[in-house]
């Protein structure tokens, strides 16, 4: 493992109160730190109450799914996701790469080149990506330059956009959440004709976290970009991508990604409560 | 009295299944061409009507833009002797058994990606391809269990491959109903040829499914799903179901819980081990496809991936149908088996290559251009028969949208004498052979869907778009004679009762006088 890594204990639960009674739901949930180059996952559990039985399996992705089922009438359901992650420090510099070498790959990884559900093409990003990669000869550059873009363009508001809000819908709006900050860089990624993926997982808030002090964390999503090998960018703050970042899932936009998926029959469902706790314990 | 056939004129530049020249027919049409030679138009009128009365009383139709048809069944037979059928389910098999390969290969480690023999965009860009269906393992590897291979004849009279269907292939029922009514209709056909049955298609089906089972199943339950009577094939789906002696459930009769899929019934829940599903990808699993869709069972993709039930045909087929795909078959044989293709492809262009594209966009009007996504014929445009505008508009979209769209050389399918109404007049046919795969062998059945273009000219024989259909017939050698002779299987027509007809109360009358 790469030196000054950090080792996090994480909760994340997600709850439904429902108006009434709930009689059957069939769920999916993605809440597992997967195990890479860059992070060892040293466990991960999933608990759901009422309680029942769950089976898992890695979908197309690589990520660790638990499915679940539940037939007894029930007024709540609470989903708790539990993990104990090691992460790495700074990553070394990535490759060289230059244009020509990006182009090279565009059918091995045609899935993350094409447009998707949340990142659409997009004609006035399409018109920025190309402008930039006319201006830059290293392709390292003309990402940072787009990922500073989004990040000195779009607002950070809370509750500005949805869950279903695409990245050219928030770009135009000028305010978005960490999705919509992820949607839009890979929209113009793609553009410029470097493979661009989502990446879902958690932030720890604090570079300075003193151990076993419990904070309040999020969700949060970034973006892997292909440099002659997957690098790491984080739109939101532009912070480094290393120890405080704990990857879940990847593909190519949020809806290959959701934490929790779910149909059910009864009552109306209002938005869940949905906690996360980060500790950095090691 | 004239022979019916005596006006028929052929078609230029076209192969004529029954005739070699005018006048003269193919070898293995002489008998039949004689025993029609023995009828005169209004006996031919007569069988016609016996036809439509034993298709009415049966209920067997077809639904054409929401209105419920009598399946339209000429009772011209086709014949296709043993030597060429042999081809054809030599080459039907082989394709089945390498579209199973490509299937098992691009939902699981996909080799055939990394070894870069087709460009993975194609298979990444299909709409068919099914992410939800990866690493899902079927209990014995079948994904295929029933297709159906379309086939034409070019002018030279080779059979060549349209296009394969490896979701829900439709139309055995009627290949088996129109049997049944030919034998009711024509008994006499039957003596003079030994025709191969048809009639063990359910049986094999059955046989399939049930070898598509778990293993741990010892005597698997079977189900036919299908999305209602709304459905134009829903007809097929209560045949198929009635015939294999299995039941017939919509998406609200099947619970999932915990993995496993049960049936409500009036006596409790059954388990079920095979869902033959007749809905479409989209519908299957709520959860995992369309939310909104109440047609399908939520959990069932889960049960299959637990390897608690077989879902047959597998969810995400489409992708090795895929009409961009289709032009590299003959690879995926090659890859696969390391076999040449026994029976060709139609030439088609790849519209991705910008420099077919160009080639292509320049002779729309001598080319067919389907839509990737179309079925039954929908959307497909014949060049050398379409409108100038239809011909502008299409170039736009195909423009627009290369990956949406194949074009293919016109072919002149062969030809067949078809009652008109008034007389017999050529009509351009296909055929759709449909093979079962049940683990060990590919089983084809020997016969298949005849369908016709019934407006003269017409090159489109879909019956979504109001095709009509014939008999088919194998002829066997020696070694099928046993269980050939059509006669032994009583026509189960409504005409004639199964059972001996409950004699009513004027029957009792009438005994009571003796």
């Amino acid at each position: 493992m790469a030196r000054s890594g950090w080792q996090l204990r994480i909760r994340h639960s997600t709850l439904y109160r429902y108006d009434g009674e709930v009689t059957a739901s069939y769920n999916e949930v993605r809440l597992s730190p997967m195990t890479t180059g860059r992070q060892v996952t040293l466990d991960a559990r999933v608990e759901v109450q009422p309680a029942t039985r769950m089976s898992r399996h890695h979908d197309y992705w690589g990520t660790l799914v638990y499915s679940f089922d539940l037939h007894q009438p029930h007024t709540e359901l609470q989903v708790v996701g539990r993990s104990v992650v090691e992460t790495s420090g700074a990553p070394n510099p990535g490759p060289e790469v230059d244009w020509a070498g990006v182009d090279r790959v565009s059918d091995r990884w045609s899935e993350f080149l094409l447009a998707s559900h949340f990142a659409p093409e997009d004609l006035e990003l399409v018109d920025y990506a190309s402008a930039v990669r006319h201006r830059f000869d290293d392709p390292r550059d003309a990402v940072r330059e787009a990922v500073e873009l989004v990040n000195g363009r779009l607002a950070y508001v809370r509750g500005s956009t949805s869950v279903s809000t695409t990245g050219p819908e928030a770009w135009r709006r000028g305010s978005g959440v960490c999705q919509d900050f992820a949607h839009i860089t890979i929209g113009i990624l793609r553009s410029m004709g470097i493979p661009a993926r989502y990446v879902s997982g958690y932030l720890h808030p604090s570079p300075e976290a003193p151990l076993g002090e419990e904070v309040v964390g999020e969700s949060h999503a970034w973006v892997e970009a292909w440099l002659g090998a997957w690098e790491p960018f984080d739109p939101t703050g532009l912070d480094p991508v290393a120890e405080r970042h704990v990857v879940v899932a990847r593909g190519r936009d949020y809806g290959d990604v959701p934490p929790f998926k779910g149909i059910f029959t009864g009552a109306a469902s209002p938005a869940p409560e949905v906690e996360v706790e980060l500790v950095r314990s090691a | 009295m004239g022979d019916l056939l005596d006006g028929y004129e052929l078609l230029d530049n076209c192969w004529d299944e029954l005739f070699e020249s005018p006048g003269v027919p193919r070898e293995h049409y002489v008998a039949l061409h004689a025993l029609l030679g023995q009828l005169t138009a209004e006996e031919f009128e007569a069988r016609c009507r016996a036809r439509d009365m034993a298709f009415r009383d049966q209920g067997i139709t077809f639904s054409l833009s929401g209105e419920e048809r009598p399946f339209p069944l000429d009772l011209v037979p086709r014949i296709v002797p043993e030597h060429e059928w042999e081809v054809i389910e030599a080459g039907v098999t082989q394709r089945v058994r390498a579209l199973e390969a490509f299937l098992a290969d691009v939902y699981g480690a996909a080799h055939i990606l990394r070894d870069g023999v087709i460009d993975r965009r194609l298979v990444l860009t299909s709409s068919q391809y099914c992410r939800e269906a990866a690493g899902i393992e079927p209990p014995n590897g079948v994904r295929v269990h029933v297709a159906g291979v379309d086939l034409v004849r070019d002018p030279k009279g080779n059979y060549l491959v349209l296009e394969d269907n490896l979701r829900t292939p439709s139309g055995i029922s009627y290949v088996i109903e129109n049997r049944r009514a030919m034998t009711h209709v024509f008994p006499e056909f039957f003596t003079s040829h030994r025709v191969r049955s048809v009639l063990d298609f359910p049986a094999r089906l059955l046989e399939a499914l049930r070898r598509a089972a778990p293993a741990d199943r010892s005597d698997p339950t079977v189900v036919v799903l299908t999305p209602g009577v709304a459905n134009s094939a829903y007809f097929e789906h209560v045949f198929l179901a009635r015939q294999m002696g299995v039941e017939l459930v919509e998406g609200r009769d099947l619970i999932c819980r915990d993995g496993v899929v049960a049936m409500r019934t009036t006596d409790g829940e059954t388990r079920v081990d095979v869902v033959y599903r007749r809905l479409d990808d989209d519908y299957l699993d709520p959860l995992h496809f369309r939310p909104d869709s109440l047609l399908g069972c939520p959990g069932i993709l889960g049960a299959a991936r637990a390897g608690n039930v077989a879902i047959a045909n597998a969810a995400g087929n489409g992708v090795a149908d895929d009409k961009a795909l289709y032009p590299h078959v003959p690879t995926f044989i090659d890859y696969y088996l390391g076999e040449k293709p026994i029976l060709a492809n139609v030439p088609t262009y790849n519209l991705e290559d910008p420099e077919q594209l160009v080639h292509v966009l320049g002779r729309l009007d001598h080319l067919v251009l389907k839509p990737v996504d179309g079925s039954g014929g929908k959307g497909l445009v014949i060049g050398p028969q379409a409108e100038e505008e239809e011909l502008v508009e299409l170039r736009a979209s195909v423009a627009a949208n290369p990956r949406g769209w194949i074009a293919q050389e016109v072919i002149q399918l062969s030809s067949s004498p078809t009652h008109t109404g008034r007389d017999f007049g050529p009509r351009h046919v296909d055929l759709r052979p449909f093979a079962v795969h049940d683990g060990e062998r590919v089983w084809v059945a020997a016969g298949g869907l005849t369908r016709v273009a019934i407006p003269r000219g017409s090159l489109v024989v879909n019956s979504s778009q109001g095709g009509g259909s014939k008999d088919t017939w194998v002829l066997a050698d020696e070694r099928f004679v046993a269980h050939s002779l059509a006669p032994v299987h009583v026509p189960r027509l409504a005409t004639e009762p199964l059972s001996p007809p409950d004699p009513g109360p004027a029957g009792q009358a009438s005994a009571a006088q003796q």
